[in-house]
């Protein structure tokens, strides 16, 4: 069993190196395989090496961390609050970091700052959601059609802010956080992928380890409770942990829908059923997913490219409608 | 995993209630968003509704007797009364009408219409785009100029059923403000000075145009944005600067005024130089993505004054001369 596993995992590793290897040959300049191999070797023409290693490459790795981060925060919120329609992005947590990196945006502060506003607007955002929802009692005994509309009206008026706050500046900044808001990894570099990476290491550890308490959460208060959980702080834990990691991408790469949404359905669908299991197949898939999201945006429509959220809308959008087919 | 169903069971008509109002919310900001987003892009270069070539006439009918023309928004205006108490919404046309001597009658401007630097004195009366037509009507003009885009539609018609005679003037190109010039001229009685300000802009492009007629044409990429990357296009003025200069604008045939494009793709259309000037907002991404364009590599990087460029107006003369003498340091550009 466990070796069959292991054989498991390996496959899906080498099927995302695959993925990503593909996505870093296609593009504009196309970069074929032994070019690839020549750059490993050191043998590339400058301009393909520049092409390939300070566009191509950040932003193909941006994307996976973006996929892998986002389908770990929606398993850790489909998990600990028993409903399949958590996600970052319809509960919310995206809208408030999006607030927040756009005030500091719209404010001048440096780019650096940006993800401490969408941390700080992502935890607003999840306080006043939770607040909503807690009206209808605990956090876990909340309808899951509650905590929707909480993540609608806050999206809603997270929305509503960033209009306010564009409202009055300049054109160009404008356009570019609009830009911004529909997601993107385009600005990839090394360092922001070095960021992210980190951030996402720690909470990612953090949520593999919780994952047996998560397991014990969703056989039911009193169950849990029996395992020796304390549900309701163990729930907020993790729950708060799923929207930094979510945060933490909307500063790298501005907002990506619905990918944390159908990557742990794809996890479940494929057989998996631990948390551990969920979890680290959401990092693949998701990493994958985000991977050909992006690749679709770079070459459908060249010379331009589509804004990556709007991608994976396009993507998740089905797969809501089907999830709120089986809760009727 | 599987999930328990939630406690309280679910009522359908409550449950089709709550999602035709989180649909209706979703879809409001979507709109609304959509709307953000197209304004910005029209204020931006504001050009990028239509078609945006320059065969649209400015003035369709520019026979010097007539007394009626036709503006871009296909309404016609009355060139007489000569107007006393005029409201510009248009940096271009503010600062043409301060060059044809009609600055003490400008009672209002928009808050982006900032050149010359004395039209700072007049009351800035809000947006270019969707202005407030309270604000507008408050000044008691008898003439508004407005820029001519979609967006600006519902201004036009409003003003005008409240009696007062507004004028939709398109100036993405070179020719629309040389009509421009021409018409405001006639309109603000000043018919001398509008020739004028055209034929000297004309003069100067021309001298600009022969002076680079022989010189070698480098290809060249003009970004006013570096992330996400949006570039000059063929829709643009500035692209016509460009020709003029003696240079060739890699997305010269692309149709739109200011395209958002991706990075590799500049990368593959290899420039030979890269024109900074017409952005003013620090992006780190200059010293990153773009250090990836040859050009960027080899220092190829010319820079023009974004006072200049940045709207297609009466110092197009020198913006042509800044420009050319910025591509060509080896020639003389009189």
């Amino acid at each position: 069993m466990m070796r069959h596993r292991a054989w498991h995992w390996g496959a899906a590793a080498v099927g995302l190196v695959v993925v990503a290897l593909v996505a870093v040959a296609l593009g504009a300049v196309r970069v074929p395989l032994h070019d690839l191999f020549a750059i490993m070797r050191g043998a590339a023409p400058v301009s393909t090496r520049e092409i390939v290693l300070t566009l191509r490459a950040p932003r193909v790795v941006l994307a996976a961390l973006v996929g892998a981060a986002l389908g770990a925060s929606g398993a850790t919120m489909q998990a600990t609050l028993r409903n399949p329609l958590a996600e970052p992005y319809l509960l919310g947590v995206s809208g408030g970091a999006a607030v927040g990196a756009v005030g500091a945006m719209v404010l001048r502060f440096p780019a650096a700052a940006w993800p401490i506003g969408a941390f700080i607007g992502s935890g607003v955002a999840v306080a006043l959601a939770l607040g909503v929802a807690r009206g209808a009692g605990t956090l876990r005994a909340a309808d899951p059609r509650t905590l929707l509309m909480a993540g609608v009206v806050v999206g809603a008026l997270a929305n509503a802010i960033v209009m306010i706050a564009l409202a009055n500046v300049p054109p160009e900044t404008v356009r570019g956080a609009l830009w911004w808001m529909m997601g993107s990894v385009g600005d990839a570099t090394w360092t922001s992928v070095a960021w992210l990476a980190g951030y996402a290491l720690i909470t990612i550890v953090y949520l593999l380890v919780q994952a047996p308490t998560i397991d014990a959460l969703t056989l039911g208060d009193d169950a849990a409770a029996g395992l020796g959980v304390q549900v309701e702080s163990a729930t907020t834990r993790a729950f708060l942990t799923a929207a930094l990691l979510a945060a933490a991408t909307v500063a790298a790469a501005g907002l990506v829908g619905f990918v944390g949404l159908i990557v742990p359905y794809l996890a479940r669908g494929a057989g998996l059923s631990r948390q551990r299991d969920v979890l680290v197949g959401s990092l693949f898939i998701g990493a994958a997913l985000v991977i050909v999201a992006d690749l679709a945006a770079r070459v459908a429509m060249p010379p331009s490219e589509l804004p990556l959220g709007a991608v994976t809308a396009v993507l998740g959008v089905p797969f809501f409608l089907v999830q709120l087919r089986r809760l009727r | 995993m599987s999930f328990p169903p939630s406690r309280s069971a679910p009522a359908p008509v409550r449950l089709r209630t709550a999602l035709v109002a989180a649909v209706t919310v979703v879809a409001v900001a979507t709109i609304g968003c959509d709307t953000q987003r197209r304004d910005a892009r029209n204020a931006d270069s504001p050009s990028s509704i239509g078609s945006a070539k320059s065969e649209v006439p400015v003035a369709a009918d520019s026979n010097a007797s007539a007394i009626v023309v036709r503006d871009d928004f296909g309404g016609t205006v009355a060139l007489a009364p000569i107007p006393q108490r005029v409201v510009s919404l248009n940096p271009t046309t503010t600062e043409l009408i301060f060059a044809l001597g009609g600055e003490a009658r400008v009672v209002g401007r928009s808050r982006w219409d900032e050149w010359p630097s004395a039209a700072k004195q007049v009351p800035a009366l809000g947006d270019a785009l969707r202005p407030s037509i309270e604000r507008v009507l408050a000044a008691r003009p008898d003439l508004v100029v407005l820029y001519a885009t979609p967006n600006n539609r519902p201004a036009y018609d409003r003003l005008r059923a409240a009696g007062i005679r507004a004028v939709g003037l398109r100036i993405d190109h070179i020719a629309q403000f040389e009509r421009a010039a021409r018409l405001l001229g006639r309109m603000l009685g000043r018919a001398a000075a509008g020739e004028q300000v055209a034929d000297s802009v004309a003069a100067t492009l021309d001298r600009v145009r022969s002076a680079t007629r022989n010189l070698p044409r480098p290809s060249v990429v003009w970004p006013v944005s570096a992330s996400p990357p949006i570039v000059i296009g063929g829709g643009s003025y500035m692209s016509e600067l460009i020709d003029i200069a003696g240079a060739r604008n890699v997305y010269g045939t692309m149709p739109a005024p200011s395209p958002v494009v991706s990075i590799e793709d500049v990368v593959a259309r290899n420039p030979d130089i890269v024109i900074r000037g017409g952005d003013d907002n620090p992006s780190s991404a200059w010293s990153t993505t773009w250090s990836v364009v040859p050009a960027v590599r080899a220092g190829h990087v010319v820079r023009v004054s974004t006072e200049l460029v940045s709207r297609p107006s009466v110092h197009l003369g020198e913006a042509a001369v800044a420009l050319a003498r910025a591509l060509h340091p080896e020639a003389v550009i009189p």
